[in-house]
């Protein structure tokens, strides 16, 4: 034996006496049954359970992978920048103990020494609903293919305004529910969507959501949860539930016939509160245009809060193109805080991240927010193959980009200015893009792309050029009044429909 | 330390063994496992097949089953072509595995390999990883079934190459596989036969 080989050999035997420490029922089970089981259990989401020793030996070296590059347990803020109060990822320490566990020969330890598996209840989790309302019909999932996303309508046939404190959302066949976000329609378009498609549901066309309330969601691996902060969402009587649901299909063709529970409370929210969206309308007016192959394509968008509020939680939604999204806030005394920052968004997980604590924003808070999209043949997730140049849409194709933060407000009016100041906003990017003649706006000018859209996009263009009195292509801000005042006065804004809650 | 932990270290640091390039042709097509109805078959012998193909799979690996059309579908396709496909099953009782097959619509031999003879003869470590084998038991392909698969929660929505077919069409029109091996993406197959 040589020298050097003895050497190798020595270092690998004190360091697997160091590892040898690590065991089961210890130092495994402990991080497995709080941060994996609650998804990875017989019945639930997860394609398999890890609720023993057998069933995580047999995955052990796929835990190290998937730990290892932070694929699961899913979560996908950057981590040491923001605490969340819902955050399961896992400490570095926690992820090497399932490499050294591994390299340990995944010994058991002391059966005496397993933590107890936390107890999931059967049935609700947040107790008796006030009301279930269930998909009319089953809908039929194929083996495979693209993601579904189809919204269907459970009227509540409520006689009077109400307030819901939660909403519990039961998949059908949870192998195949991925997500779902809920929507109060009032406009009877719901319905009659869903009676114009033959099959159960609708899919793309119906209301817009915009013309709905938005009540919230739920993506896999959360946890149903009140409301915070004695906060509640209004119902408007006669309104009906649409729920949008993702479904991934899974090899086998199923059925799925989900329920929802309803929460219904008496008492109004204790607070006003709504929702910052920046930029608004899921980037509908940022003039999102992404050329085919575009390897880091940015946008950028800043928005300044009129009013002292207080956010409670965020998130992001782009489609499968999205990379980097961020959000900053700062504040009038110049000091910046993360609010979001994620650096590998992926389209398949939507959570929302919850602050520790409220975040206090005062009247003049800056909020500045950067999206980052990958369009070139090297991103795994782009769904177009070579690549094809992308702009604004509603399909998963296309793309959109915004970061939203929840928050409240101690009066109405001032939750009113900051809607008010949203619509500015947009108001703003609409003559934006007006002046450029971005192609990515031409669904909302000419209803569709092409020649008859681009005419339109000319002929809505004429007023606002009539503006520039110094013909420099661009409005002052006085130029920039009446311009606000017609875009506000003209059908975009209104087809637009509404801005956060009521 | 005990001397399976050394075990462990000594296999996970020696350099990848290619059991393939020492085996006898006779000691291949003897191999025989049985159906999950105990039959006993020798699923590399002879029989007259242009090639044989085998699928190693896990029950509950969500890219085993997220696959199983397109197995399904290449398995029906090639075996008019004189194909003869198999499903291999490392850790598995056979009732599970009659309840996969029947469930994920997989219509194919199951064949149950708790020594993992098939494994370790062909240098599979992953499921789903598909092999295929000329007449005489030479390994022509090993790896993934397409490019879908790009790491353990990152997929495309459709896949870029299509491995095993492109390998199955070259054996077909007697040309040399042009990627003999491609890294299968999935869960891992047991790297030792289940102790009982």
């Amino acid at each position: 034996m040589t020298s050097s080989t003895r050497i190798l050999l020595l270092s690998l035997i004190l360091s697997a006496s160091a590892q040898a420490e690590v065991n089961f029922s210890e130092h495994i089970a402990p991080i497995v049954f709080n941060n994996c089981a609650t998804c990875h259990r017989e019945g639930q989401i997860a394609p398999f359970a890890l609720t023993d020793y057998a069933s995580v030996k047999k995955h052990a070296k796929q835990m190290v992978e998937v730990t290892g590059d932070r694929t699961m347990p899913p979560w996908h803020a950057d981590p040491g920048f923001i605490e969340y109060a819902n955050d399961r990822s896992l400490s570095k320490d926690q992820i090497a103990l399932f490499s050294d566990w591994l390299a340990a020969g995944t010994p058991e330890g002391d059966p005496a020494k397993l933590p107890a598996l936390p107890v999931i209840p059967e049935g609700w989790q947040l107790g008796k609903p006030s009301q279930i309302v269930t998909m009319p019909e089953p809908f039929t999932v194929p083996a495979e293919g693209n993601d579904i996303y189809r919204k269907f309508v459970m009227p509540l046939n409520l006689d009077h305004d109400t307030w819901v404190s939660g909403v519990e959302f039961h998949p059908g066949d949870p192998k195949v529910v991925h997500h779902i976000l809920y929507y109060l329609d009032s406009t009877g378009k719901g319905r009659q969507a869903d009676a114009a498609d033959p099959s159960p549901g609708f899919g793309g066309n119906g209301p817009s959501n915009g013309e709905m309330r938005y009540i919230g969601g739920w993506d896999v691996g959360s946890q149903p949860n009140l409301l915070p902060h004695g906060l509640r969402w209004f119902v408007p009587k006669g309104s009906d539930l649409v729920v949008q649901i993702h479904y991934h299909p899974n090899g086998k063709e199923t059925t799925d016939q989900s329920s929802v529970g309803f929460y219904y409370s008496e008492e109004p929210t204790a607070r006003p509160w709504s929702i910052i969206p920046v930029p608004p309308h899921f980037g509908m007016l940022q003039g999102i245009e992404i050329d085919a192959g575009e390897k880091e394509h940015i946008e950028k968008a800043t928005f300044t809060i009129p009013t002292d509020c207080e956010a409670f939680a965020v998130n992001a939604h782009a489609h499968y193109l999205g990379k980097r999204m961020e959000m900053t806030a700062t504040l009038p005394d110049g000091t910046t805080h993360w609010m979001l920052k994620t650096s590998n968004w992926d389209f398949q997980w939507q959570e929302d991240y919850t602050f520790k604590q409220p975040i206090k924003l005062p009247a003049g808070t800056r909020l500045d927010v950067t999206l980052s999209y990958d369009n070139s043949a090297e991103n795994p997730r782009n769904p177009t193959h070579p690549p094809k140049r992308v702009i604004w849409g509603t399909s998963t194709t296309d793309e959109m980009g915004v970061i939203t933060i929840q928050v409240m407000f101690n009066t109405k009016e001032q939750k009113d200015t900051t809607h008010q100041a949203l619509r500015d906003f947009l108001a703003n990017q609409m003559i934006d893009r007006l002046l450029e003649g971005k192609e990515s706006i031409m669904d909302l000018v000419g209803g569709r792309r092409g020649k008859s859209a681009a005419k339109a996009l000319e002929a809505a263009r004429l007023p606002l050029l009539a503006l520039d009195l110094d013909h420099d292509g661009k409005l002052t801000p006085e130029e920039r009044i009446p311009a606000i005042a017609f875009i506000m006065a003209g059908p975009f804004m209104k087809n637009l429909g509404a801005i956060g809650f009521d | 330390m005990n001397l399976r932990t050394l075990a462990v270290l000594l296999i996970a640091i020696a350099p990848v063994h290619d059991a393939w390039a020492e085996r006898e042709d006779k000691a291949v097509a003897s191999v025989q496992l049985t159906d999950p109805a105990g039959r006993k078959v020798q699923p590399l012998k002879n029989h007259g097949q242009k090639a044989t193909l085998l699928f190693f799979l896990t029950p509950d690996c969500p890219l085993c089953n997220s696959y199983a059309p397109e197995i399904a579908r290449i398995v029906g396709e090639y075996e008019k072509q004189g194909v003869q496909s198999y499903a291999i099953y490392a850790d598995e009782p056979a009732k599970e595995i009659t309840r996969h097959l029947r469930e994920y619509k997989l219509p194919l031999t199951a064949l149950l390999d708790p020594r993992l003879q098939l494994a370790t003869l062909t240098g599979a470590t992953i499921t789903p990883e598909a092999c295929l084998l000329s007449p005489d038991g030479q390994l022509l392909y090993r790896g993934r079934i397409d490019d879908r698969a790009v790491k353990l929660g990152t997929v495309r929505t459709e896949p870029r190459q299509r491995d095993l077919r492109l390998a199955l069409d070259a054996v077909l029109a007697n040309k040399k596989v042009a990627e003999k091996f491609t890294k299968a993406i999935g869960c891992y197959l047991p790297t030792s036969p289940k102790s009982k």
